[in-house]
């Protein structure tokens, strides 16, 4: 819920949304000035402020980045930094002025973690088991395809299952490509591994009382963080 | 404003302008055009994101002076007319670029919105155009692109004791560049200065046969060629103390004909396409030569063999293959000599008769 309130004091627990009609001047490696105009001012509880225009989608026309010093003043809201860089912005009108607490963020679930997942670990099938050989990623089957179709040093047919987050019905789908599976002479027996960079402990209970292996992996080191070693 | 400029001096001016204009989210608006300022006999072209900035004078016959801002699609614009004479004519908020039966106008921006660059005064050093654009193309690929880390996307460039000439160096933490200029002077004794790589790309473009005109000031190098002046800004951090990382003596060297070596590793790497795991691995032996390979998972392996000298104990070493193929690129000499000391420890990639340039690799740990 908005909580209407005077510009007096900088807000900087909460997000805080200004429309005025403002003019704005940078100074530090420039100097730069934006013409008196009617726009968007976003003051956000991580210390920074960004001023928009009606256009560019989500690109301000100038900002200020953590760590900087926001004073408010009566017309005028000034953030500095440590280097001497100011952005000074001149309230001629201020049409709305709003903050609001939106909270922890849950952040952004993005799509295709799960398939970077399953490459990275395709490229290292050792990150799940020393004695693993891929035999093949995506390996289709007529309910669909399993993420990596691999082999132990005993000649069993591991199914591995690639989550970001594993919860039980992600368990349950790979004990239907197990079962599928096994009744192929070319892949029984078969093992269930369940792999995520998280798994849930219902999930994780629920697979073991089937025999389900289960793996948390670090997309960070798999990404390379361990291969790839550095100068310094 | 009004000037009259034949489109294909015009064209070319317009496009080495544009191509310091802004291009990246979040810039001024107006960065993304173009300050142009006509003088007596002469049109001066400004491009600039405050990191580069581009500048061009070209002959053309002014029948007004002024100055204006105009979007850069003025290049594109200019570039399609006809062969010949192309008038830009301001007239209110409004430039008219005209040819024969053609013509489009342009609206203007603001002249006061965009930033005042400063000019940087001094004679400066001259340096050899030819030898300062060759020492780049061997450097600055290997400086970092990640604006997160500010000291590794520029270059160093630091005079070497007694006043010998200078010397260039980057590093992306996975890769170091190090290229020795003699005889070369800009810098005072016992100076270094941190340039931007991304400019110095743009030097390397514009750098002709004759001399560069380098003036350093307090907060940027201008490269003056004779086609434009590239100003660069210089980056206030400290680059990391790359000395240590170069190790005192290698135990194995292997000696190979440049060329083929490049071709072998193309080779090898196709398989690999696209995939940031795919690395190549290279295994060295007393009278067995080189051996390169690559594996992709489910897609497949390449391997390869090499004729090449080889003095030292045996050894598997793997690398990035793009890093590897950049500092094979980097070296000037029919034969290359990679050095190493173990798999997991920097080698070196150098001429294989000595010479001025060095780029270490780090190797990336293999399964």
């Amino acid at each position: 819920m908005p909580n209407g309130r005077s510009g007096d004091a900088c807000e900087t627990v909460r997000v805080r949304l200004i429309v005025a009609r403002c003019s704005v001047e940078y100074k530090g490696r420039l100097a730069a000035r934006l013409a008196p105009a009617v726009r968007l001012l976003v003051l956000k509880r991580d210390g920074s402020i960004a001023v928009h225009s009606d256009t560019k989608a989500y690109k301000p026309l100038n900002w200020m980045s953590p760590p900087c010093v926001i004073e408010h003043r009566e017309r005028q809201i000034t953030a500095t930094t440590a280097k001497g860089e100011s952005l000074v912005i001149e309230l001629d009108e201020v049409l709305s002025d709003q903050t609001f607490d939106l909270g922890d963020d849950p952040g952004l679930d993005k799509d295709g973690v799960e398939a970077e997942l399953q490459e990275l670990l395709a490229a290292r099938v050792a990150a799940l088991g020393d004695d693993l050989e891929l035999i093949r990623r995506e390996y289709p089957t007529d309910i669909g395809p399993v993420d990596l179709l691999c082999r132990d040093s005993s000649g069993r047919t591991i199914v591995v299952e690639v989550k970001r987050v594993g919860e039980i019905a992600g368990v349950e789908q790979l004990l239907r490509y197990c079962e599928r599976l096994e009744r192929d002479s070319r892949f029984a027996p078969t093992a269930g591994m369940f792999v995520a960079e998280r798994i849930k402990p219902q999930a994780r209970v629920f697979a073991e009382s089937r025999g389900v292996r289960c793996i948390e992996v670090d997309i960070a080191e798999l990404r390379g963080d361990i291969d790839h070693l550095t100068l310094f | 404003m009004k000037f009259r400029c034949e489109r294909d001096t015009l064209a070319e001016a317009l496009a080495t302008a544009q191509r310091a204009v802004a291009s990246r989210n979040g810039a001024l608006p107006v960065l993304f055009d173009l300050r142009i300022t006509a003088i007596a006999d002469a049109i001066e072209l400004v491009g600039s994101d405050l990191e580069i900035t581009n500048r061009v004078t070209v002959p053309a016959a002014v029948e007004q002076t002024g100055v204006a801002v105009l979007p850069k699609i003025l290049g594109d614009v200019v570039r399609k007319l006809e062969a010949g004479p192309v008038t830009v004519e301001v007239e209110g908020d409004e430039a008219k670029v005209s040819s024969g039966v053609f013509a489009t106008t342009l609206r203007l921006k603001a002249v006061e919105e965009y930033p005042r660059i400063l000019a940087t005064d001094g004679a400066g050093a001259k340096v050899d155009a030819h030898l300062l654009a060759g020492a780049l193309r061997q450097v600055v690929k290997a400086a970092s692109k990640d604006e997160m880390r500010p000291p590794l996307t520029g270059v160093l460039v630091a005079a070497r004791p007694g006043g010998t000439g200078i010397r260039l160096v980057a590093t992306d933490s996975y890769r170091l560049a190090l290229r020795d200029l003699d005889g070369v002077s800009m810098l005072e004794d016992g100076q270094k200065v941190l340039v931007a790589a991304k400019g110095l790309n743009e030097v390397q473009r514009l750098a002709g046969d004759g001399e560069i005109t380098v003036v350093l000031g307090e907060r940027e190098a201008v490269f003056r060629t004779d086609k434009a002046e590239v100003t660069v800004r210089l980056i206030e951090a400290d680059f990391p103390n790359y000395e240590q990382l170069i190790p005192q003596g290698y135990p194995n060297r292997l000696v190979v004909p440049k060329e083929a070596f490049r071709e072998a590793v193309e080779r090898v790497t196709v398989v690999g396409q696209g995939r940031d795991n795919a690395n190549v691995r290279l295994q060295m032996s007393t009278g067995g030569g080189l051996e390169l390979s690559v594996s992709a998972a489910d897609v497949g392996t390449s391997t390869g063999h090499l004729d090449a000298k080889y003095e030292g104990a045996d050894l598997t070493i793997a690398f990035n293959p793009q890093f590897l193929l950049d500092g094979i690129d980097a070296v000037d000499a029919s034969e290359i000599a990679l050095e190493t000391v173990d798999h997991l420890k920097p080698a070196t990639l150098r001429p294989a008769d000595g010479g001025d340039f060095l780029y270490l690799l780090m190797p990336v740990r293999t399964a």
